[in-house]
């Protein structure tokens, strides 16, 4: 599958909060724990050897879980296969708990769901709805039941 | 490097909301020729393929860091995704101006970075109508809030009739970086603000981030409806203690009063 690799080692460089040094080990049976700079950058997590500029891989985090493994190690799954974990170990136990709520606060369905909750509070409160001086208030992305597949489907155009 | 890509399609797959999907004409960059293609926007990635029953994925375009170009041509309706110099320069072309106009808002919405800025910016309306809605209901005589702060996201795009000069847009012209508004705490005679808990979202700042939600890691659903609750708790808090004191206040004035009788 192609995909913009370019821009997107561009994007492992912007600057982030959440970079760090941790060690990090593959899902497969067999894999080691090795020491990556770990890098946060918008719903992707980007890992790279420690003294390169370009990242190793990137792993986007959406649809998974992260869950805590010990006091300092944290583990993301994919594909809802609970036993193929990534893993994570930390140098303490806050920089563990750092992590793990910020790669959940970075996934795009969570930051998604807070700007619903928002959006109805808001209109609750006050009688508007804040999208509407934006212009946007009818974009199916911010809509309420956002889940639902009724969306007009753009054949008729070509 | 490496991209994951049974995450991304399995993120394709699964259950959450897809933005848009539809027929495009995509220009392949060798022969310059372009050819019909099937794509779907979710969140920040523009999937595309031959067909919508297709399996295989051609590919995906991560949509950060580039500005969204309506072009203008006769009889012929192109876009383009620009990321930044050196980097590449999609290019597609819708059948009508209508849906032209739709992908390219539709585009230029998609990015994290976008919904990061609206999100914060909405945070923060809703910790302003809160505290309205507490100082109306604890009926304090200070002055409301100033003024409505100015949106701070620029309404990014214009009527879209009016938009069709070649006019690029980028989510990160149309979001200022926000700044924070702690003049306004500064309003408030701190006598008749509740006390504070420590785990409570600051009232004027950007969006929580790290350690600041009081409840972190559980389902994103069941979340939404707690922190309603938590902060309706506070609310709840905030009225009965006023009742009290206003209780108290009439005893005092009942017992201070002269018994004539």
């Amino acid at each position: 599958m192609r995909f913009n690799e370019k821009e997107l080692v561009c994007l492992s460089r912007q600057p982030s909060e959440m970079a760090a040094e941790l060690g990090m080990r593959g899902p497969k049976k067999g894999d080691v724990v090795k020491r990556r700079l770990v890098k946060l950058v918008v719903n992707f997590l980007f890992y790279f050897r420690t003294d390169e500029e370009e990242p190793i891989g990137a792993l986007l985090l959406e649809q998974c879980r992260v869950e805590r493994e010990d006091s300092q190690t944290f583990s993301i799954a994919f594909l809802d296969e609970a036993e193929r974990k990534y893993l994570f170990e930390c140098d303490s136990e806050e920089q563990c708990k750092e992590w793990i709520d910020s790669i959940i606060k970075a996934s795009y369905e969570f930051m998604r769901k807070n700007l619903i909750f928002y959006r109805m509070e808001i209109h609750r409160l006050t009688g508007k709805d804040p999208l509407e001086q934006y212009g946007i208030s009818d974009e199916t992305r911010f809509q309420v039941n956002s889940g639902s597949h009724f969306m007009a489907r753009d054949t008729s155009s070509l | 490097m490496k991209l994951h890509e049974k995450i991304l399609t399995h993120f394709l797959s699964c259950t959450s909301p897809v933005d848009k999907e539809g027929y495009l004409y995509k220009k392949k960059e060798r022969n310059a020729t372009y050819h019909r293609r099937w794509f779907v926007l979710k969140a920040n990635l523009l999937f595309y393929q031959e067909r919508p029953a297709d399996r295989h994925l051609l590919g995906v375009i991560v949509l950060e860091g580039c500005t969204v170009q309506m072009l203008d041509s006769d009889g012929f309706f192109p876009f383009a995704l620009q990321f930044g110099s050196g980097l590449k320069t999609y290019r597609f072309a819708a059948g009508d101006a209508q849906t032209q106009g739709r992908w390219v808002k539709a585009l230029f919405l998609a990015s994290h970075c976008y919904l990061s800025n609206l999100v914060r910016d909405l945070g923060r309306q809703y910790e302003e109508a809160k505290q309205q809605q507490d100082s109306t209901n604890s009926c304090s005589s200070f002055k409301s809030l100033s003024s409505p702060t100015n949106s701070l996201l620029v309404p990014a795009l214009l009527p879209l009739s009016l938009v069709r000069e070649g006019r690029s847009f980028s989510a990160s012209d149309a979001l200022p970086p926000p700044s924070m508004p702690t003049k306004m705490a500064a309003k408030k005679s701190p006598k008749k603000w509740p006390r504070r808990n420590a785990h409570v979202t600051p009232l004027n700042g950007p969006a929580p981030l790290y350690g600041e939600w009081p409840l972190v890691g559980s389902d994103p659903l069941v979340e939404f409806s707690k922190l309603h609750d938590f902060y309706g708790q506070e609310v709840q808090k905030a009225r009965e203690e006023w009742l009290r004191s206003r209780q108290t206040e009439r005893e005092q004035r009942e017992k201070a009063l002269i018994d004539l009788g």
